[in-house]
């Protein structure tokens, strides 16, 4: 939350020697962040983020309280001034009742203040007033509205007025709205309400007011209001909340009442409006001052050991300097001896001072983050075995980009669109309760359908070949409450089925993958043509596949090239690899190579797997190529204990020869 | 004594044919092979002039033995002054050394991948240990048991996607602190999580999908001094020693105390200004990095680590953010990352 005040307003509280600048540079550092100055006509506006849980910083007092504290403990002597829990109480208790509230849950309403004012002048509010208003943001209106909202600037308590005469005051309910109702707000707009919002109905069974979000127009104080109900109240917050959401009014009022400012403003900030009316409308108080205050909550109290405090920080703050940081905060501290002090926090810090770590804080950032010394950590970690996934994740990325493939990133998330035109079924794919559009709204269960949009983008902006790869999680539905997440490789080609085929084997031979094999695939993923792909095997695991894609896709998809698909699992491929080179000892006699050519019908993998397991001198085989049925290999034979001869080798060509007659 | 005579005058014969002979040839020698071959074809173990210790008659005449031996200097001599002739004259063959060189690929690795394994190595240095924990998660991870309860007004700010009631995508990478608790049960635990986070909301800064990574660090005695080192250290080795960092007051439901960590700006060097204008790319001469704070005890009570016993740090920071941050790769539009257009991913 981010508010607006000017350097005027917060020296009303503030009596301290430094400039704009050098209070929004030194506050920043150990309190609200300024995040700018600038100089307006003749003051100086601060824009200033208020820490979610600091609503009593959400003013120009509460600023005020904090920056007196850390300026003070710079060795700035500063000052806060007229400190509102310091205001002396007038209830009026003589003066009659002109009104009755009846709050059905209490717990709903901590707190309620309200009073009525007679012989109201409404015209525009002073010169100074309506400037302090624009320049923080708010649209001066009359000097009677803009005093409750230059209070909710100044204390950051919001009230709120209703035209008396407008309202039948002899009895007014706080309560949940029920379903449908309906309230025309102060902003002319009928609101429908789902029903659980805090709504005030009046005598004549009107609603009067949507409760800590906006006023309702039936009682609006305008030119002819001469009687005013005036109110300070306190709301359960998340029914502000919820309300202001659903229905899209986020106004300052809400923003302070759904984070609970103190209960204890009320009663203050009641007695400076009284004032301020009484200067600006010449009004005077008319009745009683109401105040529900079902549930008062006692003064918390912790319990804190400054040594501990002192270990957490990491430097020796003396005792003096925390109890002294914290009274400036305005908690109370009694000694309890032996370095253990009982801090009561103060009213205004009820929800967010609960633990001892809070206090911490409190002592730590006054002091000064910025006197606390960079240290390292010394910690004695067991030993930690390599974690082989991430290690290979890494090598393959290292390895495919030195080989001349880019690296693409891919949104998880898909669009039913591209499910069903890569065949896929929606069923087995996780789908957003509450996606953001329609192009992101399925995990993905492969990392093939994102790939083949890949090629697609690039067809015709960049030349041909292209080589993209994706290294990404998948998300499996397994029954299970979680998905599993599997790590996938995916690589997409236009070059050759064989180049794709020759790059994966290069990529296996670099991460020491030494036992696998391209399969004719009996079964493989729905988009792979089965005829034209093979499965990767490797120790009688299936660790992926590497094939053409179904033309049919291809279409839907605007795909005009025949790319080649490569699908890892990256778990089962990292399994796969073996940890550590295994040295083979070179031959001391040379090797013999011969070139042969086969005739047969039979597949070139196949004819090389039996001419490898003719004869143990044949060291490798290689193909070289085909023409039409004939197909030619380079053959290398070797022996570890000799020398070969022409004649042997020449009988092993033959047994060759003789296995596909 | 006259055939000894005739002898004598048959070898210096000999000897000046064959001296010749090797000057002829030598003159008519072009390569460094062809000299290879003239040394062998007169001065090798079957050469002409090794040859004529065999066929002269040594014995007779002590002067035959040196005049062979003279030969065989002498040609030695003419050979290497031969040969460094050779070797240093003009190359026959030049060629354009203007000319491209083959085309080959350029493969990347994606900046976010380099990002990541720079992270993951200053992080390494400091002994943090890579982890990674699952990207859909449920809500005790990702919130309950982060001390964020269920009425939380963190919890309906709609940036969170959901596949269940109680199972979302994570959009921040601390669901990895409890999981790491858990697994190691009692600290020290150091390690850095680095995974994909999905925020319902998109911009020219936010993408659905974006990356973080989480550090988590819990032994006894650890505190705020530590962060602050350690934050540091980080923050000085991805930007450049000459950056500083610094830590304002955050609240967050998981940490206590809690920060936001600021770093001096790289453009305007902290200052706020250039040339007298207010700097475009930070907020008063500081940028955000990101937040961190000590570990709540209620968090190290879910994650069953007594926290009167051990203290820790932890922080969550976008891998997008900080790589967009470092200065001079001026990207515009954070979403730029996730293209998949080779002129934009071959660049790096």
């Amino acid at each position: 939350m981010n508010i607006k005040i000017t350097d005027k307003a917060l020296r009303y509280f503030l009596e301290t020697p430094l400039t704009p600048e050098e209070l929004a540079h030194d506050i920043s550092l150990c309190g609200p962040t300024f995040d700018r100055v600038s100089k307006v006509d003749g003051d100086y506006l601060y824009e200033i983020e208020v820490i979610t849980n600091r609503i009593d910083t959400a003013s120009a007092q509460g600023i005020a309280r904090d920056s007196a504290a850390i300026l003070n403990q710079m060795g700035i002597k500063s000052k806060l001034l007229h400190d509102p829990y310091l205001e002396k109480i007038n209830l009026y208790p003589n003066l009659p009742k002109t009104f009755h509230f009846e709050i059905l849950d209490n717990s709903l309403v901590p707190r309620f203040t309200a009073v009525s004012l007679e012989n109201v002048s409404i015209q525009d509010s002073p010169k100074d007033t309506q400037s302090l208003l624009s320049l923080s943001g708010e649209r001066p209106i009359n000097n009677a509205v803009d005093i409750t909202n230059e209070l909710t600037l100044l204390y950051g308590l919001p009230g709120h007025i209703f035209d008396l005469d407008k309202l039948a005051a002899q009895k007014l309910t706080i309560r949940e709205s029920k379903n449908g109702e309906e309230v025309v707000t102060l902003d002319n707009q009928n609101n429908k309400l789902k029903g659980g919002d805090l709504v005030i109905e009046d005598g004549a069974g009107r609603l009067v007011d949507l409760c800590g979000v906006m006023g309702g127009s039936v009682a609006e104080v305008d030119q002819h209001t001469k009687n005013i109900l005036l109110i300070f109240p306190v709301y359960q917050p998340s029914k502000i909340r919820r309300t202001s959401l659903y229905l899209q009014k986020r106004t300052l009022a809400s923003q302070i009442y759904e984070k609970q400012p103190d209960t204890e403003l009320c009663l203050p900030v009641l007695m400076n409006a009284i004032k301020l009316f009484g200067e600006r409308t010449g009004s005077r108080v008319s009745s009683a001052v109401y105040d529900s205050n079902p549930l008062p909550s006692k003064a918390k109290e912790i319990l804190l050991d400054i040594n501990w405090a002192n270990n957490l920080i990491g430097v020796q703050i003396s005792s003096k300097t925390a109890v002294s940081i914290l009274e400036s905060l305005g908690f109370s501290v009694k000694n309890k001896g032996q370095n253990q002090i009982i801090c009561t926090v103060p009213s205004w810090r009820r929800y967010d001072i609960d633990i001892k770590e809070d206090l911490v804080e409190e002592i730590a950032r006054v002091y000064g983050y910025s006197k606390l010394p960079p240290t390292l950590p010394c910690v004695n970690l067991p030993p930690e075995t390599k974690n082989k996934l991430l290690d290979t994740e890494s090598k393959i990325k290292n390895l495919l980009s030195s080989q001349g493939f880019n690296e693409v990133y891919n949104n998880s998330l898909i669009s039913l669109d591209l499910i069903e035109k890569t065949l896929l079924k929606e069923a087995s794919h996780l789908k957003l309760n509450n996606a953001l559009s329609k192009d992101y709204e399925y995990l993905r269960t492969t990392l093939v359908p994102s790939m083949l949009q890949n090629i697609k983008n690039n067809q015709g902006k960049t030349e041909e070949p292209f080589n993209l790869y994706e290294l990404s999680n998948v998300y499996l539905s397994v029954g299970e409450k979680l998905p599993q997440e599997n790590s996938m490789l995916v690589i997409g080609t236009t070059a050759s089925f064989r180049l794709a085929k020759g790059h994966l084997a290069l990529l296996f031979e670099h991460l020491n993958l030494k036992e696998y094999k391209f399969k004719s695939s009996t079964s493989c993923p729905i988009y792979f043509v089965a005829e034209n792909t093979a499965m990767i095997n490797s120790n009688s695991s299936t660790i992926g596949f590497i094939g053409s894609i179904k033309p049919a896709i291809l279409h839907k998809l605007g795909i005009t090239s025949d790319p080649i698909v490569v699908e890892i699992d990256t778990q089962k491929l990292a399994d796969s690899i073996l940890e550590n080179y295994i040295y083979k000892p070179i031959s001391d006699f040379p090797d013999v190579v011969e070139q042969i050519t086969i005739n047969t019908n039979e597949r070139v993998g196949d004819i090389i797997e039996k001419i490898r397991s003719v004869d143990k001198l044949i060291k490798d085989v290689s193909y070289l190529d085909s023409f039409e049925k004939n197909h030619s290999f380079k053959i290398t034979f070797s022996s570890p204990d000799k020398n070969l001869t022409q004649s042997e080798v020449n009988d092993v060509k033959k047994t060759v020869k003789t296995l596909f007659n | 004594m006259l055939s000894l005579s005739t002898m004598a005058i048959n070898y210096k014969e000999t000897i000046e044919e064959i001296k010749k002979r090797f000057s002829k040839d030598l003159s008519g020698v072009n390569t460094v092979k062809d000299l290879e071959l003239l040394e062998v074809k007169y001065l090798g173990r079957q050469g002409e002039i090794n040859l004529l210790f065999k066929t002269l008659p040594l014995k007779d005449d002590p002067r035959i033995g040196k005049a062979i031996n003279d030969l065989k200097n002498s040609s030695q001599q003419q050979l290497s002054d031969k040969l460094s002739v050779l070797l240093n004259q003009a190359p026959k063959d030049t060629f354009d050394v203007t000319i491209p060189g083959t085309p080959l690929p350029k493969g990347t690795r994606h900046l976010i991948t380099q990002a990541i394994e720079e992270i993951e190595d200053i992080f390494t240095r400091l002994g943090f240990v890579r982890r990674r924990y699952p990207e859909v998660e449920t809500d005790w991870y990702y919130a309950e048991g982060l001390n964020i309860p269920k009425d939380h007004p963190a919890r309906d700010d709609q940036e969170t996607f959901y596949v269940a009631n109680d199972v979302v995508l994570t959009a921040h990478t601390s669901n990895g602190q409890l999981r790491e608790m858990e697994r190691v049960k009692t600290p020290p635990i150091k390690m850095i999580n680095i995974g994909k986070t999905y925020r319902r909301q998109a911009d020219t800064s936010h993408s659905t999908m974006f990356h973080q990574f989480e550090g988590l660090l819990i032994d006894k005695n650890i505190n705020i001094t530590h962060l602050v080192g350690v934050m540091d250290y980080f923050a000085k080795s991805f930007f450049g020693n000459d950056r500083n960092i610094r830590l304002r007051p955050h609240h967050f439901q998981f940490t206590e105390p809690s920060f936001e960590i600021d770093i001096n700006c790289g453009l305007c060097h902290g200052t706020g200004e250039i040339k007298n204008s207010p700097c475009k790319f930070c907020k008063s001469g500081w940028l955000e990095l990101g937040g961190s704070g000590m570990v709540h005890p209620n968090v190290l009570k879910n994650g069953g680590i007594d926290p009167e016993i051990y203290s820790g740090f932890a922080f969550g920071w976008g891998v997008e953010r900080v790589l967009m941050m470092k200065s001079g790769l001026n990207l515009p539009d954070l979403r730029l990352l996730y293209t998949d257009d080779l002129r934009f991913l071959k660049q790096f």
